[in-house]
Parts: structure tokens; sequence; C-alpha cells
């Protein structure tokens, strides 16, 4: 053996490369979710590939912060390559003046993160994303989930689902417990823990049964109205609780009156891994794809602690995870091409382009000389 | 949805090769869902359609699950503790819990306080955050089976292992020295599996509440 092959043959965790039919593919779905963001008069943002790693550090818990890759610069300061376009993107959008508010932005950009041998199906190499800064309301969070739609629409995804939860209802059903531990139990619905701390918060019984059941909750509208209805009877829904749901439920109307609300499920135990988010939260998944290939939601308080006060929403899709399930922006996959010769290069090149003319690709054939 | 309305769509099951594999089997057989002892085959079915069921190594399972191969899963928490995986667990069953034990060789001192841990095991994660949560150091020396042969060779003086019945560590030789936790049986899920299929498996799980 080649006492490099090492070398050539291992790849580093948490890269990835495209070959040919593959690269040409995830060019042109890349290509064409771009137009698709410039349709909604989305402009494009690029971040940097690296960054202070202080800035951030808060923002990440243990195990986050160690798959991030870590290299010091030349004075010696700590720096962190991008592993959450969203974040890098918030820094940058604090350097805005008020005046240039509502901005919608789309980003589209490798991502670097440590991933361990067992976690490498996770495909988190591509994130390709949108932000709405500068809006609050019924009509931005709308928004945001149409774009999110219209992008796998776009794409030519199908038969997936987005649950949509909120971090509202979260806030105003829990006011009295450990935040952390409670977004960890909701999440995990995990009914045992969560009935634990709701009874050391001091939740009777019967109220800490509701709202188990509350938080376990997926369906549409109506099912959810319906259990809001019983707790309410019971007086267990409070009056910011109950505004959180009410505002679910006019979302829901609108996606039904759309005719997209078959594309979505409520889920109250969509509260969001990252704690800045203060309004809707949701994730996308699909038949064969082990974990969210999308997420994302309001974040109302996020901008604020990069100096620039804007409520925002916006989302995510790790487009790596998606790849093998697409079908509407490129064609079947074609290798061949024709090609075209002659005797001189030129004729060989004039043959070539006057097959190309009919959108066929054509390469230039041999060297006889 | 009644199980019988699941047939066509079986839900991916992994269980691990040996005890708990017949113990969760005879849990289905109590509830009408029989599933014929595999011969060789990793890959079988049930008579009521309702699983696929995939037979893995045991530490392997949560591997299975976190990948979405098998959308559910039945495995001890000690395995689980040990994957660091994310999962919703769903269930938690009445069989096949064991008692996680600090074992050494009978002429251990049982009085002498410990201030150091060597300790052989295949569970280094949770020995080693349970003992620092005492403020004890630990050193692992990870092995993958026949644990109770450490301290009668002389690899380290301790083991932390599951222990059933206790009849293997004496027929070596050992005593426990403390059980420090009961592992229990799951039934857990890939949580975006369980996002895509909960109305049938949220029907699977009354299906295995069910009294027998």
């Amino acid at each position: 053996m080649n006492p490099n092959s090492r070398a050539f043959l291992q790849l580093p965790q948490g890269t990835e490369s495209f070959y040919l039919e593959e690269a040409l593919e995830h060019e042109e779905t890349v290509q064409g979710l771009k137009k698709f963001f410039a349709s909604w008069g989305y402009l494009p943002v690029q971040t940097p590939v690296f960054d202070f790693y202080d800035i951030y550090r808060p923002f990440f818990d243990h195990a986050a912060a160690e798959k991030i890759y870590r290299l010091v610069d030349r004075e010696g300061d700590l720096l962190m390559l991008r592993s959450d376009a969203t974040l890098f993107l918030a820094k940058q959008l604090g350097r805005l003046e008020n005046s240039s508010l509502p901005l919608r932005v789309f980003y589209a950009d490798t991502i670097l993160r440590h991933q361990d041998a067992e976690d490498i199906s996770r495909n988190e190499f591509y994130q390709i994303g949108a932000e709405l800064i500068g809006e609050g309301g019924s009509f931005a969070d709308l928004e945001a989930l149409m774009l999110l739609a219209g992008c796998l629409q776009t794409a030519g995804l199908e038969d997936y689902r987005i649950h949509l939860g909120s971090r509202e209802v979260f806030g105003a059903a829990l006011p009295d417990t450990d935040d952390k531990q409670a977004a960890a139990a909701v999440s995990l619905r995990d009914a045992p823990a969560l009935e634990d701390i709701l009874s050391r918060a001091g939740c009777e019984k019967e109220k800490a049964g509701f709202l188990v059941q509350l938080f376990l909750y997926i369906g549409d509208s109506g099912g959810l109205e319906e259990l809001a209805a019983r707790g309410k009877a019971r007086g267990y829904i409070n009056c910011d609780l109950e505004k959180a749901l009410d505002y679910l439920s006019l979302l829901w109307a609108q996606l039904e009156e759309l005719g997209v609300s078959g594309l979505f499920r409520l889920d109250l135990s969509e509260t969001a891994s990252q704690g800045y988010y203060t309004g809707i939260v949701f994730q996308a998944y699909k038949e064969g794809i082990d974990s969210a290939f999308a997420s994302g939601g309001r974040y109302d308080k996020l901008l604020a602690r990069f100096g620039f006060d804007a409520p925002s929403v916006g989302f995510s899709l790790m487009l790596s995870k998606i790849e093998n399930f697409l079908s509407g922006i490129h064609g079947p996959r074609q290798r061949s091409c024709e090609s075209a010769g002659g005797k001189t290069f030129a004729e060989a090149f004039r043959g070539a382009e006057e097959k190309r003319k009919s959108g066929i690709p054509v390469v230039i054939k041999g060297n006889p000389a | 949805m009644s199980p019988e309305r699941m047939a066509g769509h079986p839900l991916s099951l992994a269980l691990p090769k040996g005890r708990l594999f017949n113990q969760a089997l005879e849990h289905f057989a109590a509830r009408g869902l029989c599933v014929s002892p595999p011969d060789r085959e990793l890959i079988v079915t049930d008579n009521k359609g309702m699983l696929r069921i995939f037979i893995v190594k045991n530490s392997d399972l949560p591997v299975y699950v976190s990948h979405g191969i098998a959308g559910l899963g039945i495995c001890g928490s000690d395995v689980l503790y040990e994957s660091g995986g994310v999962f919703f667990e769903l269930l938690e069953f009445s069989f096949g819990s064991a008692r996680m034990c600090l074992a050494a060789r009978e002429d251990h001192d049982q009085d002498a306080a410990i201030k150091h841990l060597k300790v052989a095991t295949k569970f280094p994660v949770f020995t080693r955050n349970f003992f620092n949560r005492r403020g004890i150091p630990v050193e692992i020396i990870k092995l993958n089976g026949s644990v109770e042969l450490a301290p009668v060779l002389g690899l380290a003086p301790y083991i932390v292992d599951l222990v059933e019945t206790g009849s293997t560590l004496k027929a070596n030789g050992l005593k426990i020295v403390e059980e420090l936790e009961n592992t229990r049986v799951k039934l857990i899920a890939n949580p975006a599996y369980y996002k895509v299929h909960y109305g049938e498996v949220d029907t699977f799980v009354g299906f295995l509440k069910e009294r027998a």
C-alpha cells in the first residue's frame, strides 16, 4: 500500500464531498431554491467561515460545544468554524440600521461540525434557510411557514409534515418551572418527568395531568381546541395560555384557508432545542429520515444579544438530509452526453456549439494530433 | 387505529439477542402477538403483521434506532445510558430489570473507605459518572464480556456489572460490594420516527400496556 494512502482515503469527521452527477444535482437544487427565495423578495447573505468563539459560547450547551471545530488565530484569539448559519447571521444583522427593516434574507452555506462515527448519518453539512427580520405577528409567522412549504415543494419533496409548536404556550403553561428541565421533558415527551417537575412546582395532580396531555397532543386544530375547552372548564388555562392557544388556532385557520393544513400538525412538544425561540417553533419530518430535516421559529430577543433589537422569524433546512428524496428541480440522472469531433479543433468546436443549441450537453471529442 | 388496521404498514422494532429477546416475545405472546422463534434469520415478522423485527446485538440496538433503521427498540436503561443517544421512552416493562452492582473478590474488606477505584466494566460511562458524582476518581478498564474474570486474574480489583441472581459472582469467588442502581427495560423510539408514525406507535404502546 502506498504510504500516503491513509491520508487520501480518510475523511475528517464532519466533512463530505460531492462527485459528478451528485454535485450537479446539489448545485441545481441550491440554484432552484435561491431563485425561489428571490421570487419572495429575499436577498442573499453570506456569513463568514469562522468567527470569535467567545461571542457564541453562551448559545451552546456542553454537547453542542464539543462538536465545534476551534482554532487559534495569529493574535492568540480562539476562533470557531461556522457550525450554525443562523447564529453567524444574527451577529451580522446586529450591524444593521433600523431604517432598513423589515429585511428578508436567505443563505445557503456549508456548515462544519464534528460528527461521531455513530452520528454521521445526520448529514448536517449544508444549511439553506431564510429569515424575516423586523416583523412580528401572524403575517410574518405564516410567511415563514409558507416559505418553508414552498421551498420543499420547489425542491420536489413529498410526504413530509411540519410539526408546529409554540414557545409562548410553553411559557404560559409552565411559568413556575425550571425552564431547561421542563423544555427537555416536553421535547422528549417524557410524561413522568414532566409530572414530577409540575408536582415540585406545586401544581395539583389533575392540572398536571391535563398539562401533560396538552403537551403530548399531536393533531389538527379541532382536537387541540376540544382539549383546551376541557381545560378551560376546569380552570386550568390562564389568560396567557388561552391567548397563545388562540394564536395557534388563528394560524391554523389561515393554513386551512390556503388548503395546506394537511402538510402541518400542531404538536406542543415542539419547544425547540435552542433556548432563544420566543414564539412559534417548528420542525419538519419525513419517513426514512432519521431526524428533523428543517427547523425554525420566532426569535424576538436573539438579535438584541448582538446589539440590534428586532422581532424575527426564520428557518433552516439541512439540505443533505433530503437530497436523496428530491425530484423537483433536477431531472432524472443523466450521465451520457453527445460528442462532436472534426479534423481541426475549430471544426469540432463549431459542431459542438451547433448541437448545444438544442440544450444537449456536448463534449469536444479527441485530439487527432 | 386498531392493530388489524396497522397490518401492511408494520412498525420496525429492534430487539436484542438473548434473554431480553425471549422475555419480549413472551410479553407479546401473552397479548396474542406471536412471533415464531427464528432459526438463523435476523429479520422476522409477527402473526398480525404489526411488526418487522430486527434482531441485533444488545449494545448495537441504540445505534439502529438512532439512525432510524429501526423506528422502535426494546432495550435496558443501562445500554441506553451508555449510548448517550436521544430517544423517546414510551413504556417501561415489568420484566428484565436487573441490579447494576459494584463487586469485588470475597476477601475484599467491606468496611474500607473507597478513595480511588480501578474498575473493569462493560459500562464505562455509567461507572465514571456514578462515582465522579460521589467525588471518587475512577480508572476504567473497558471489557466486552466475562467481566467476573477481572478481579480473579488481577486485571482490576473491582467490577461494575449487571447482576440478576448473583450466582455467577459467587461461582467466581466474588461478592457484591454495593448495589448502585436498578436498571429497567424500556420501549424506545427514534424521535423523528415517532413524529411520522405517532398514531400507529401509540396504538402499539396501548396494546403492550393491556393486561395479559
